[in-house]
Parts: C-alpha cells; structure tokens; sequence
C-alpha cells in the first residue's frame, strides 16, 4: 500500500471519482483506498519512530553471523575428529 | 494503430451495408462531436479535480469515436481520420442534442446525463448486435460509459439539490435538453433492414421509450421536468447550427493545414 496522493472534494463519492482520475485512469492502481483527512491518525514521536538505542538487530543486515558461523564449522569438525 | 482486433467483415448486400454505414456513423458523429465540445472544459472546469475528471471523459469519448470510424473504415474501404475530419460541416450525422457549445456547467450537466442515458441504452442493445464488430466494441464501451453515467448523475443530484442558483441554472438546462435528447433516437433510413438482420437488435424507437424509463425516476425523485413521449423529428440528425459550424471549422482545422497528410 502506497500513499498516491490527496484530492480535494466536497464529499467521499466525488473523492472517490476523483481520486480514481488522479490515482487510477493510467491503470497504475489495483485498488485504491480513499480516507478523509481528519480519519487520518498521526504518530510522528521521534522517540517512538526512531529510538535513541541500536535497533540494527532488528534489519537482516543489522546482524553478522559470519564469525559465529565459523566458530560453530570449526567446532563440529573438532568433535567429528574427537 | 486500429484500437479493435481486425474481424473478416461479412458480406451484406449493398442497402444492409450502406445501413450499418450510416448507423456506425452517427455512433461515432455522436461520440466524436461531445468529446469535441467537453475537451473545452479543460483548464476552465469549476475545480481543478472536476477539470481533470471531465478532461478524461471526453477523451474516453473520443477514443470512442475512433475505434467507430475504424469499423465503419473497414466497411467501407475508407480511413478512420478522412471520415472524422475530411468532411464538410453538413456531412456529420450526430444527434441536434450535440449541436449546441458546452455552455455553463449546468448545461454540461444536464447534456452528459441525458446523452450517457441514451448512450447506455443503445450501447445495451448494440451490445447484441448480429454484427460481431460492433458487438464487441459495444461490450468494451460499456465498461467505460458506466463510469461517465455515475459521475453525471452525481452531479445532476448535486446541481437540483443546491439551492438557489446551480438549480435554476440546471432547471433552465434541461428545458434546453429534454425536448432534443429524442434526436439521439431519430429513426434511420435503412433502419427496417439493420433489425431484420439483428444488427440493431431493437428499433430506435423502442430504445427511446426505454430511455426515457430510465431517466425519468431521478428527475421526478429531484422534482425536475421529466423527457415527453413525443417522437423525434425526422431532421433530428442532419438539421445544424452556427455553433456547430464554428466547432468543425476549429476541430479541422489542423488536419486541413496538410490534405493527406498522416498524423
């Protein structure tokens, strides 16, 4: 889900029209979802958003198991010899 | 690049032909002239939203138009841009409904929901039609005159319901409109042979009383003037106007700038 934009209209039926004008007749959408303004909710709390604390664990990039991996290989291989 | 999938045409004997000739024509006049007229809106239409939405109806017709031309081009051995736009003025056989200059908005309003009313239901029955080509693009137009059907009747709803001013203007509109939609409807020359070959499944007159069925509920629910039974006028698509004159002489304008030329 994309935020494609706003239109300006008198009620929810004409958004609808209008939004499917502005957001729909090149056949870029496949469904649109039209809100009025005030039913929007914001959150916008830097410190619930973006947290002073390292939160990289939390991406797939943020984690390295490269060494662990090999601690682990080599540890098999010296039980498999043992 | 024809915008319909090339069909072997049937073979008609030469009054079918000619027939079918003359209704794809006043198909696609029909189509062709309302697009002409709306595209004015553009850049002047009462909110930026509505200017976009009415900009993209009237292309949609005219694209509508387009593909027609190519029907009737490949029956007749012609080209789609010489049929739109190599004629004289007193050539093109669109509905007197379509004679007259966009006017206000209230006029645009009322015209568009009188039109796409009597579009709908003649795209209905042609959506049958024994000539497959047609049959078709009918069924393809369908789906894009639906919307255009929704958007004018919300706006005939939001002009009658408005106080004051938009009502009048909208009142004084259909005055205009009503009386002329039946010349959407006026009865064709070949048109006894187009409905024994099914090609128009049903008579224009038949469709004409089925329109007015079917606009009458909302106007009569908004307390405006509802559509007469009265039948239309024999010159109901070759009577024209000033205004027409002067929207032909714009539309060919460009292509008479270069005869024969390929855009």
């Amino acid at each position: 889900m994309t935020h494609s934009g706003n239109v300006n209209a008198p009620d929810e039926e004409l958004a609808m029209h209008y939004a499917r004008e502005f957001y729909g007749r090149r056949q870029e959408s496949n469904r649109l979802w039209v809100v009025p303004r005030d039913a929007i909710a914001e959150l916008d709390d830097p410190d619930l958003l973006k947290p002073p604390f390292d939160r990289s664990f939390k991406k797939p990039g943020g984690y390295i198991i490269k060494h662990k991996l090999e601690a682990a290989k080599a540890r098999a291989v010296s039980e498999e010899s043992g | 690049m024809p915008l319909t999938e090339p069909m072997p045409a049937p073979t008609y004997d030469p009054e079918t032909r000619a027939a079918l000739a003359e209704l794809l024509l006043s198909l696609a006049d029909d189509e062709f002239v309302i697009g002409f007229w709306d595209s004015e809106w553009t850049g002047i239409a009462p909110m930026l939203e509505e200017d976009v939405a009415a900009s993209s109806i009237a292309q949609d017709e005219i694209g509508h138009a387009r593909a027609l031309y190519e029907l009737l081009a490949d029956l007749t051995g012609d080209e789609a841009d010489r049929i739109a736009f190599g004629r004289a003025a007193g050539d093109y056989r669109h509905a007197a409904l379509l004679n007259h200059a966009r006017g206000d908005w209230a006029f645009t309003v009322a015209r568009r929901f009188v039109y796409e009313h009597a579009d709908a239901v003649r795209l209905e029955a042609l959506a049958r039609s024994s000539h497959e080509p047609l049959a078709g693009l009918a069924t393809k137009m369908r789906r894009e005159e639906s919307y255009h059907l929704m958007h004018f009747d919300l706006w005939l709803r939001r002009l009658a319901e408005s106080s004051g001013e938009a009502r009048s203007r909208l009142e004084a509109a259909l005055a205009r409109c009503l009386p002329e939609a039946r010349s959407v409807f006026t009865p064709l020359a070949g048109e006894a042979r187009l409905v024994e070959a099914g090609i128009l499944p049903e008579p224009l007159d038949a469709l004409r009383i089925r329109w007015i069925e079917r606009v009458t509920p909302l106007l009569s629910e908004l307390g405006l003037p509802t559509p007469e039974a009265q039948a239309p006028e024999p010159d109901g698509r070759t009577r024209r106007t000033d205004e027409f004159r002067w929207l032909h002489s714009e539309f060919t304008m460009v292509a008479g700038s270069e005869e024969g030329a390929l855009w």
